[in-house]
């Protein structure tokens, strides 16, 4: 049988890695939609340490404003411009 | 000179790694006791037998937010109220009027999901908002919530269709100034009853301190709101849930008629 602590501190790894992961992804990916949802996936797993770090209000403010209205002034924002990160850039 | 940025982080990286798995634990990490600072805020912030120090909230954070630490939280509204001027300042001389027939939006499935959604959410940040002194949440994570809705709503239904249900910057503006001069009288709410009764009162007091003993209602009606907590918080919430919608409206305001976009 686990203890209770060893499984909230693996948990808080698991979500660790997975918000690493998930940034790479958001870092790398060249379609700035897809990019925004990594960020979101990102956001929800730092608001799960947050719960996990004993923090219930710090998730309460970071999930609306980090999976809800983040994501959604960036989807804004980028109908407003080009969906494609481009290399070369030439237009400034 | 990329080369040499490479192995500064590679080495600052491992330097970083080496000092937490030897020496963090004795200096960095705090240990198990609680810090006396806390000690203080714990044992205070809801502890009817020292009435002239505690706050009456059983809910530390929202205590420390809007009680111990009230001037803070007072600026930080202030540079969001700054920030949102600053985008209005930008928007000067828009004008968003409703144009009938040209709200489509999206599908009947997503604005039937919508409509079934949005009450439950502006419930849940109400929830979150106004229980702010009891549970964990408050005025800022209830409006945050509450925001949620008309950036959905603007994106179901478009931006036409909440305009012309008088949804507009200028009455969201409104909305959030009640909200801030809510904020303001309720800072100053203590300091008038003194001056009303002819004593000792500080400006953000909530319940009697040693030297004063103007004391703001704990319960209303059998019911715990722990002073200007309650009022705080509802006041915070109608001010950002209206400073959010604002931005909203200005940042989907469509720049080019459609047709227009050659």
């Amino acid at each position: 049988m686990i203890p209770p602590e060893t499984l909230t501190y693996l948990f808080m790894a698991v979500a660790g890695i997975g918000s690493t992961i998930s940034v790479y992804y958001a870092i790398f990916e060249k379609d700035l939609l897809k990019a925004v949802v990594y960020s979101a996936i990102q956001s929800t797993f730092y608001a799960l340490l947050y719960f996990l770090l004993m923090a219930p209000d710090i998730v309460l403010v970071y999930l609306p404003v980090a999976v809800g209205l983040i994501p959604g002034v960036l989807i804004i924002l980028i109908s407003k411009t080009e969906r494609e990160e481009r290399e070369n850039a030439e237009i400034g | 000179m990329q080369r040499l940025v490479k192995t500064l982080v590679l080495v600052s990286i491992i330097l970083g790694f080496s000092l937490i798995l030897t020496i963090a634990p004795e200096y960095f990490i705090p240990g198990e006791a609680v810090r006396p600072l806390a000690v203080f805020y714990l044992s205070t912030t809801f502890n009817p037998w020292i009435p002239h120090l505690t706050v009456n909230s059983p809910e530390a954070v929202t205590a420390i937010v809007w009680d111990y630490r009230g001037l803070d939280t007072l600026f930080e509204t202030a540079v969001f109220y700054l920030a949102l001027i600053a985008g209005i300042a930008l928007a000067r001389g828009v004008s968003i009027k409703a144009e009938p027939g040209n709200g489509v939006g999206l599908t009947v499935i997503v604005k039937t999901v919508t409509k079934i959604t949005a009450p439950m959410v502006v419930s849940v940040g109400a929830s979150i908002g106004l229980h702010g002194h009891l549970t964990p949440g408050g005025g800022f994570q209830g409006g945050a919530t509450i925001a949620v809705i008309p950036l959905i709503i603007i994106v179901t239904f478009s931006i036409f269709f909440v305009i012309g249900r008088g949804v507009t910057k200028e009455k969201m503006l409104v909305l959030r100034s009640i909200g801030l001069v809510g904020i303001g009288l309720t800072a100053l709410a203590a300091l008038i009853v003194g001056l009303a009764l002819g004593k000792t009162a500080y400006v953000f007091q909530n319940m009697a301190k040693p030297t004063s003993e103007v004391s703001l209602p704990a319960y209303f009606n059998g019911s715990l709101i722990s002073g200007t907590l309650w009022f705080f918080n509802l006041f915070e919430m109608i001010a950002v849930a209206a400073g959010f919608t604002i931005a909203f409206l200005l940042l989907t305001y469509p720049e080019k008629k459609e047709g227009e976009n050659t």
